[in-house]
């Protein structure tokens, strides 16, 4: 039987239920509602009633030409942005430690300001600058004679939003990579340089080594984050030319809201979880293994 | 830094910070260009747009922003910007009140079964957003919430983060001051509203400037959840825009300048507070 005492100390979850309400309502019956959707033949503009078909939809997936191509663009999209970002991250991160006071406030607010735009304002943009007839690149590359398939080559686009994606990100991953390198005790350096070690040396076996806890937290965020390009894409190239752009995300947009197949598009969302969740399962392990 | 302090800086470590600073400075210009690109362009004319001559324009005009504003039933951007704060003010109101709630109940009260109740809500963290996209969807379906502000509004405040972030913080506050108000006989309400959250305003600031700017900048949510071109917010109404005036950059960077603006203000006036949450969190979007 509840005392007033316990359903006292139960009233404090009076606190929390305002929350819970929209968590359950908004997150945990959705996650577990999208599992049980992939498990169901689920169509809105048919009449047709939903029926159970078990894995079908998954097995669907498999044989799939259109999810293969789109987890291929996705992969090969991750493959090129993830090094790009983190590595310009990290340069970036680096020539700024080595600056100080308003200097370093000013270049680090103009290094992150591409991330507070909003994804349709940002793809515009590039769209324009990779313009083939009068994009702005070509523009400048025309004086000397080259004039670039930005977005109208199958390899060069991946690459193209790729570059964008660095500019528009690199931000986020740059703040935090500083603060790690600003967390590094001075006295480590200065025992290098007493040492005679010089910058390039100090990096490789000082920061390199300290930095590479938070190193793997941005790579396996970033990761995360590459796995589900979506606005990029859609802004720019529409997923063209030939689909080579055409990510996961869009695809699962495309089956779900142009075609109203909800029961198959749930079910490519959890391959693509199950995808991101296997690639942070291993990031984590090689983290634990350092 | 300590270690010039330390070594006297001959003349070749001298050149060397130099030119690090120098080249430093010239890759934030070339980060920055393209923002300010935006802003000068949205000032010529398509004429000068399409064949280009230089950064500035040559005839500044105002035409491009004239014909946006001027055209209401083609282009409601005015109800736009409109949608687009009421959605973005209202996100931020609903999830700093549920989740400061959430996170002072789990942090501070003696709740049975918290440390259960908080780890499923932090291994949600985990979730990508995609995943929740269709059966969300069908949830507003039901409720009769789709291409209405609700559908953006009442989902957000589901989100982990902020009660993640607030959880941290009110571990932090010293327990001496709310022990003492309890003494003053202020009921937990009264501490969590007059003790707890004037102690959190950093935290809270943090949490509303992510908040604004992520709702406000979102777009596959209003991409999926509206219908009607009159219910969009800025960034899907400046898509659609792009596909209807596909050439005419100069309608589409004005609209972007209107979109872009108060995201660059709350940026500017508060971009230590925004750049040191995200170092704080790890936070990437």
């Amino acid at each position: 039987m509840l005392t007033r005492k316990s359903l006292a100390r139960y009233s404090g979850y009076l606190f929390v239920l305002p929350y819970l309400a929209l968590f359950t309502v908004f997150l945990l019956i959705p996650l577990l509602y999208g599992l049980g959707l992939s498990l169901y033949r689920r169509e809105l503009l048919t009449s047709i009633p939903a029926r159970f078909i078990g894995i079908g939809n998954y097995v669907e997936a498999l044989h799939d030409a259109y999810f293969w191509k789109a987890l291929l663009a996705t992969f090969r999209f991750v493959l090129v942005a993830t090094p790009l970002t983190v590595c310009a991250a990290l340069a970036i991160a680096v020539v700024l430690s080595r600056t100080s006071g308003k200097l370093q406030t000013f270049l680090r607010a103009a290094y992150f300001a591409p991330t507070i735009l909003t994804v349709s304002v940002a793809g515009i943009l590039w769209r324009w600058f990779y313009n083939s007839e009068f994009g702005l690149f070509n523009a400048y590359l025309g004086h000397l004679g080259i004039k670039a398939p930005w977005l109208t080559n199958n390899s060069w686009a991946l690459i193209s939003i790729a570059l964008m994606t660095l500019w528009w990100t690199v931000g986020g991953p740059m703040v935090v990579l500083l603060a790690g390198i600003h967390h590094i005790p001075p006295q480590y350096h200065e025992a290098a340089s007493l040492d005679g070690a010089d910058g390039y040396r100090q990096f490789l076996h000082i920061t390199l080594p300290l930095l590479r806890p938070v190193l793997l937290f941005v790579v396996v965020l970033n990761i995360i984050g590459s796995f589900q390009v979506f606005g990029q894409t859609f802004m720019i190239t529409r997923g063209g030319p030939e689909m080579s752009t055409r990510s996961l995300v869009q695809y699962i947009y495309e089956t779900a809201f142009n075609n109203y197949r909800m029961g198959y598009a749930s079910s490519l969302s959890w391959l693509l979880f199950l995808v991101i969740a296997a690639f942070s399962a291993v990031q984590f392990r090689l983290m634990r293994e350092q | 830094m300590a270690q010039q302090e330390l070594i006297p800086s001959s003349g070749k470590t001298g050149i060397a910070a130099a030119v690090v600073r120098i080249v430093a400075i010239i890759g934030a210009l070339v980060f920055a260009a393209p923002i300010l690109l935006i802003f000068i362009t949205a000032f010529k004319p398509d004429s000068e747009i399409v064949d280009f001559r230089g950064i500035l324009p040559q005839s500044p005009t105002l035409q491009n922003f004239h014909e946006i504003l001027g055209s209401p039933e083609e282009i409601p951007i005015a109800r736009w910007f409109g949608n687009s704060l009421l959605i973005s003010t209202l996100t931020t109101a609903l999830v700093l009140t549920v989740d400061s709630l959430a996170a002072y109940g789990l942090a501070r009260l003696n709740l049975p079964g918290k440390r259960w109740v908080l780890g499923v809500i932090v291994a949600t963290l985990m979730v990508p957003g995609q995943i929740l996209l269709v059966p969300v969807y069908l949830i507003l379906n039901r409720l009769g919430w789709l291409d209405s502000p609700l559908a953006l509004i009442v989902p957000a405040g589901a989100g982990a983060f902020g009660v993640f972030l607030l959880h941290q913080f009110f571990l932090n506050i010293p327990k001496d001051l709310e022990e003492a108000a309890a003494l003053d006989g202020c009921s937990r309400f009264g501490i969590f509203l007059h003790v707890a959250l004037p102690l959190s305003m950093p935290a809270l600031a943090t949490l509303g400037i992510f908040t604004f700017i992520g709702s406000w900048n979102d777009f596959l949510g209003p991409l999926v959840f509206l219908d009607s071109v009159d219910k969009y917010t800025l960034p899907v109404g400046i898509a659609l825009f792009q596909t209807s005036y596909y050439a005419e950059y100069g309608l589409t960077l004005a609209a972007s300048v209107l979109c872009t603006l108060p995201v660059m203000i709350v940026f500017l006036r508060f971009q230590r507070h925004i750049i040191q949450g995200i170092a704080l969190t790890g936070l990437k979007d």
